[in-house]
Order: structure tokens, then sequence, then C-alpha cells
């Protein structure tokens, strides 16, 4: 183990580490742009120069580390050059921070005002370039803000193996573009770029212009997209940023969903499902407890359901893969000894959908299979005759290949057509609306949290496997 | 933490009071006098139309007499096309101590100088300190506060919100001294 010294404190580094890494080890922040843990060494950004006592100034993230060097990250020389590397990389930047999406949480913004603070002193107009070029449906890109760190062509070379983007042109009119044949519309893994940008070149069409970034606050939660389960954060409006005349909508809907590193699961990255969760969540919501389509009081939805449950001679569930792990574990205590159940799959792979890679994305596309799965079996293709009352929990149910004749209780978090066929109808709240852990396909669980309130009138599926069991008021 | 004892600090020209003061009734009478004097006086000069009248019939009537620099109602300002000069940047809502700006972006890649402007800018007067923190932290000279005082006197505090077409056109001043370039090979997303 080498020890060397970073401004004049000895530290032990492991052999082979660079010397950024070692500092960032011990805890000495060095800045860079190009940098990036999961990807290779690019060297271009000069941004995490340090002094080296007696060979100068040198990159820290290609510098391996010797016994006995001494390091300082924070000399006079090393803070003359960090300001003029950020002049270098400003030197053709439009600063239009006013209307850039990254404001706020820029790595060019943080480092000018650690370690520049001037405004440009070049006298030469600058180079013009691009504004909007489509990179896919999904991402635009800026390239006058580009500062050409080449993170996101190495993304996609190295992690998402799109091989999507390169660079075309030299010198100042250098610009990142997609390589001709290889669409990064097909690359599933594509929205991480706008994260690793560490400029607001990368643009995600969905959040442009959407909100400032410093109106919104992260929840961590779980993608419920497929079996893995990745690590996210959903991103809603602060409380106290809740708007008062624009759309009330925009406080109680995901801003955008961005990776919450875990390495467990899912490391930084995460698949653009993850990042569509709007799109399962923010659906018609079913609010009203129903018997055949009437809306009735919750207490006589109840009454009615277990009416229909003490009355039963052969009941089968069918329980959710998108339940938590707490309401399966409620489902099996409450009900369990009643009902025969089954694990129904609530959701599966749309058209188009990449089914299974190496990266990521699994061919469940459901977040708890798992745990359900140690519980119950899967749903036979035939269910069995003589069923007199099936219990579905959740979506994505075949209704015409239940048992005739036999009576139907629905539970359901949205509006569907469904909904009103059933016996007894109770709607339910969404993931994004309580608290719960799923367990992934290799057995590592994951909580996910609340963000928004319940819509007046569903219910938690917790409650009311409870109340189904033993009549109990349940709250809404 | 010890509590000290609150001690009244003495100013120098604290009123003191001798026999006459303390005899109460008569300097009472004189502060009484000088109220009523300046009341009927008043009411007079304004009963008769005459000028100097000290009290005005708001909002019917408004004083004209404003200092220049009086904050009062907010003004967006406009380019010389009359399309807002806000690039929705929400600077001034960040900033506002009321919290009192909303701001509705929307995304124009034809304008290739102004590719970001606002739906929505809705100020609410129920809540504004006038305290032109906007004007100060606008990076675009956008917004201006003009020494008329907005016009909005009414029982209920949700109807207080004045919108972007208003703010842009009730007295509308251009910023012609910013020249907007055009960006070689901008254009709309291809
Ligand atoms: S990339 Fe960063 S510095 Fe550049 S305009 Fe956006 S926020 Fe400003
Ligand atoms: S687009 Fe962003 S990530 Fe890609 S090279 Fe430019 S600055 Fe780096
Ligand atoms: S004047 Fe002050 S309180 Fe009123 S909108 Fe501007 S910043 Fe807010
Ligand atoms: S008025 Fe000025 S500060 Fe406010 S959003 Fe518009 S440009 Fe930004």
């Amino acid at each position: 183990m080498p020890e060397i010294l970073i401004n004049g404190q000895k530290f032990e580094a492991e052999a082979g580490q660079t010397v950024l890494e070692a500092a960032r080890a011990a805890g000495i922040f060095v800045p860079t742009f190009c940098w990036h843990p999961q990807l290779s060494t690019a060297g271009n950004c000069r941004m995490c120069l340090v002094e080296v006592e007696g060979r100068g100034l040198d990159i820290a993230c290609n510098m391996p580390v010797s016994a006995g060097m001494r390091v300082l990250t924070d000399s006079p020389e090393v803070r003359a050059h960090r300001r003029a590397i950020l002049q270098f990389i400003t030197l053709n930047h439009p600063v239009d921070c006013g209307i850039c999406d990254k404001a706020g949480e820029c790595s060019l913004q943080d480092y000018h005002y650690a370690y520049n603070g001037e405004a440009s002193i070049s006298a030469e107009p600058k180079v013009r370039s691009t504004k909007y070029y489509n990179l896919s449906s999904r991402i635009l890109l800026d390239n006058e803000r580009c500062i050409l760190c080449l993170r996101c062509t190495r993304f996609t070379h190295e992690i998402s193996k799109s091989m999507a983007l390169g660079v075309e042109s030299r010198g100042d009119v250098s610009v990142i573009r997609p390589v001709a044949d290889r669409p990064l519309g097909d690359d599933p893994y594509s929205d991480n770029i706008v994260d690793l940008c560490p400029v607001g070149a990368l643009q995600s069409r969905q959040f442009l212009h959407k909100t400032r970034v410093w109106y919104l606050e992260p929840t961590p939660s779980v993608c419920p997209g497929c079996a893995r389960g990745c690590s996210v954060n959903i991103w809603h409006r602060k409380p106290e940023w809740h708007v008062k005349t624009l759309d009330p909508a925009q406080n109680q809907s995901i801003a955008r969903v961005t990776p919450l590193e875990n390495p467990a699961v899912n490391g930084p990255w995460i698949c653009n499902k993850g990042r569509d969760l709007a799109r399962i969540f923010e659906r018609r919501r079913a609010t009203e407890p129903m018997l055949q389509g009437s809306p009735v009081a919750l207490e006589t939805a109840l009454e009615r359901a277990r009416e229909l449950i003490g009355a039963a001679r052969h009941p089968l569930a069918l329980v959710s893969n998108w339940g938590s792990n707490e309401e399966l574990d409620a489902f099996q205590r409450s009900l369990g000894a009643v009902f025969t159940a089954y694990v129904k799959s609530d959701s599966v792979p749309q058209p188009g959908e990449r089914l299974e890679d190496e990266l990521l994305i699994r061919a469940d596309k459901n977040p708890n299979s798992a745990a359900a799965r140690a519980l119950y079996a899967d749903a036979p293709a035939r269910l069995p005759e003589g069923t007199d009352l099936v219990l579905v929990w959740g979506e994505g149910c075949d209704f015409g290949a239940l048992p005739r004749g036999a009576r139907l209780i629905f539970l359901n978090a949205y509006l569907a057509p469904e909904n009103g066929h059933a016996d007894v109808f109770l709607p339910t709240s969404v993931q994004t609306e309580r608290d719960g852990h799923y367990t992934n396909f290799q057995g590592v669980i994951s909580g996910f949290h609340a963000c928004f309130a319940k819509p007046s009138g569903a219910l938690d599926a917790e409650a009311l496997f409870r109340s189904l069991a033993a009549p109990a008021r349940v709250h809404a | 933490m010890s509590k000290q004892p609150h001690v009244r600090r003495r100013y120098w020209n604290e009123p003191s009071m001798g026999w006459w003061e303390r005899a109460y009734v008569f300097e009472v009478g004189r502060g009484l006098g000088i109220t009523g004097g300046v009341f009927l006086r008043n009411m007079w000069k304004w009963i008769t139309g005459r000028k100097g009248a000290l009290t005005t019939y708001y909002p019917e009537e408004k004083r004209a007499d404003y200092a220049p620099a009086n904050r009062g109602k907010h003004l967006l300002t406009q380019r010389p096309d009359g399309r807002p000069q806000c690039v929705a940047c929400n600077m001034c809502a960040t900033v506002c101590p009321a919290q009192c700006i909303e701001i509705d972006a929307a995304f124009d890649p034809d304008d290739a100088s102004h590719p970001k402007y606002p739906a929505r800018f809705e100020i609410d007067y129920s809540r504004c300190v006038f305290c032109g923190l906007c004007v100060e932290a606008c990076p675009e000279d956008a917004i201006r506060m003009a020494p008329e005082t907005p016009d909005l006197p009414g029982f209920d505090r949700d109807r207080m919100w004045v919108g972007r077409d208003e703010l842009l056109s009730w007295n509308p001043q251009r910023d012609v001294a910013k020249p907007y370039p055009v960006a070689r090979d901008a254009g709309p997303p291809r």
C-alpha cells in the first residue's frame, strides 16, 4: 500500500489507484467534468489538474499513485490553472443558464462559482452552433453548451453498447452527432446521458422547460418496470413551491425520474422505462367503490365483499405481483387461510419493448414477482372449475378466463371497463402514494416512499385486506 | 443563558413634563384642537372642491404625486415585435419573498434567439409586498415596476392574480437596447 501525501497529509492509497481516486477516497474533492467512476478515463477536460511536487502539474484522473508522492490539490499554481481551464471551457459556452434546465445542478456553474468567478476575458465573439439538434424523440442536443467531455459517447460505447454517438469535425467546430445507422432512439438506456452530461447540452424532452430543478425534491423509490427493481429518485415539487394559480396537477405529478445509485442493484443507471413512470402512475384513477357498476359507500362495498367471502365454498385469489412485501404479507395473514391464492402477472412486455439484456432489463416486467412467488404458485392457465368466488388484485387479469358463474371482487387503482363488471369493486392506491418494499429477482429488498397523497376514495390494499378479514373501520 | 432585564433606551429628545402638562386637561384639549382643526380644514376643502385636500377617494381618484421611483404595479417589457422579453427563467419567482410569482414556461424552437418564453406569468397582488426584488433579480430587464399602484381593491383574494397579457399590455414598454442575434445554424429541431 503506497503511502502518499495530499496537501501535506499522509494517506494510505491502494496500489493501482489513481491520484483522483485516492484523493476522493480520502475525502478531498478534486473537480472533474469528463471523469466518471463507471466510464473509461478520457482525460480531456483537464479540470482535475493537481500539482505533484517536483513533477509539476498533471491530471489526477490518469495519474497512478506511487509511494511518497506529494500531491497538492489547492496550490496557487493549481488554482491559477483551474481558472484558466474554466476560461477556456467557457470560451464558446453561451452561458444561457436562464433557459437551461441543468442550471442549479450544473458542474460548470458550480465550478465557476467555486474556482473562477470571473466573467469571460475573451474579446472574441463566441462560436455559434446548432442550438437544438434532435438526437432522438427523447433527447435534444445543444451544441453550444457542449464542452466535449465525451461522457455521452463513452456511455454509448462502454455501458449501453449502442455506439450511437460520436464526434464530428475538429477544433471549435467539433460537435457530438449520432452515428448514421445506429439511432439513439433504439438505445433503451439513452436518457442516462442526460444525467451524465456535466452541463446542459443534453436535455430531456420530457423535462424540457417543465420547471426549475430547485423547485423539486427527490423521494427514493423503486422502479416497478421490471424484476430488476432499480433504485430511483422520483422528483416532485417541494411543498413550499406548490403552485397556487397554475394547474394544481403540477403539485401532484412526477416531474422526472433519475437513478438513485445502488451498487447492489442498478449502479448509477436506469433504463428509459424507469424515466416514464408518470405514464404508469398518472393514468386516470378509480376512486369510487362500486357494486356491479353503481357507486356505493365504502362500508357497503366492504360489507358485501365480506358476505361473498363468507358464502363462498371455493374462493380463489389472483394476487398482484405489483403488491409490496407489506401488502403481500397483509394478504397472507388476513385472507391467506380463506383463499386459494395464485400469483398473477400484472404487466406483460409491450410490443417493441426490449425483453432482456445483460445490463439491467429483465424479461419479467413486474417488480415483486420474487416475493409473490415465495408465497404462492403462478396462476395455472385454466383456473380450477367449481370456483365460486374470485378476488382479483391489480391489473393484467384475463377476465374471460375466469371460471364461469364465479362472483368477482376486484381491486384496481385505475379506471377500467372491467371495474364496473365486478360484483364488488374497491379502488386502491398506487406505489407513489404509500411506503413499502419490493424484492427483486436477486432477492435484494429495496424500499420506496410516498411522494403524494392518495386521491380521496382510494385505499391502501393492506388496510382493505385487513378489513375484509374482520369488520373494522378503514380510512380512506 | 442568563436573561437580562430589559433596560429602556433613553433618547436625547426624551420629553419631560412640567406642572402645566401634569395638569393634563389643558394639553389634552389643545391636542384635540389640532386634530379637529386639520380635520375640519381638510373636510371644508374637500366639500367645496378646493385644492389641497389631503384625502383622495381611492380607487376612483388617484394621487398624481407618486415619486417616479415608487414601486407600484409590475409590467413585463416587450421585445421590438411585442412579444415578452421574459425568458421564463424563474429568477424573479425564486427570489420573491412572498412567493407570489408563478410562471409556466413554453418552448418555441422556431424562435432561435428566444426559445423559452412564459406561456403564463401570474403575480398575486394579495401577497406582493412591493419590495422590487423581482426587478433586481431579472437578468433580462423583462420585469419592471411602474409608479402607479395596481388597481385591484376587491373582496376576493383569489381574484388578485394578474396574468401575463395584462402585465404586458397595460403600459407597454419596449426594451430595444438589447439586440437579438440570430444564431447561425440554429433553427427548429431536425
Ligand atoms: S450547462 Fe450549466 S453553465 Fe451552461 S447554460 Fe446550462 S446551467 Fe448554465
Ligand atoms: S453533450 Fe454533454 S456529455 Fe456529451 S460531450 Fe457534450 S458536454 Fe459532454
Ligand atoms: S415586488 Fe417583491 S413581493 Fe412583489 S412580486 Fe416582486 S419580489 Fe415578489
Ligand atoms: S421576468 Fe425576468 S427574472 Fe422573471 S422569469 Fe422573466 S426573465 Fe426571468
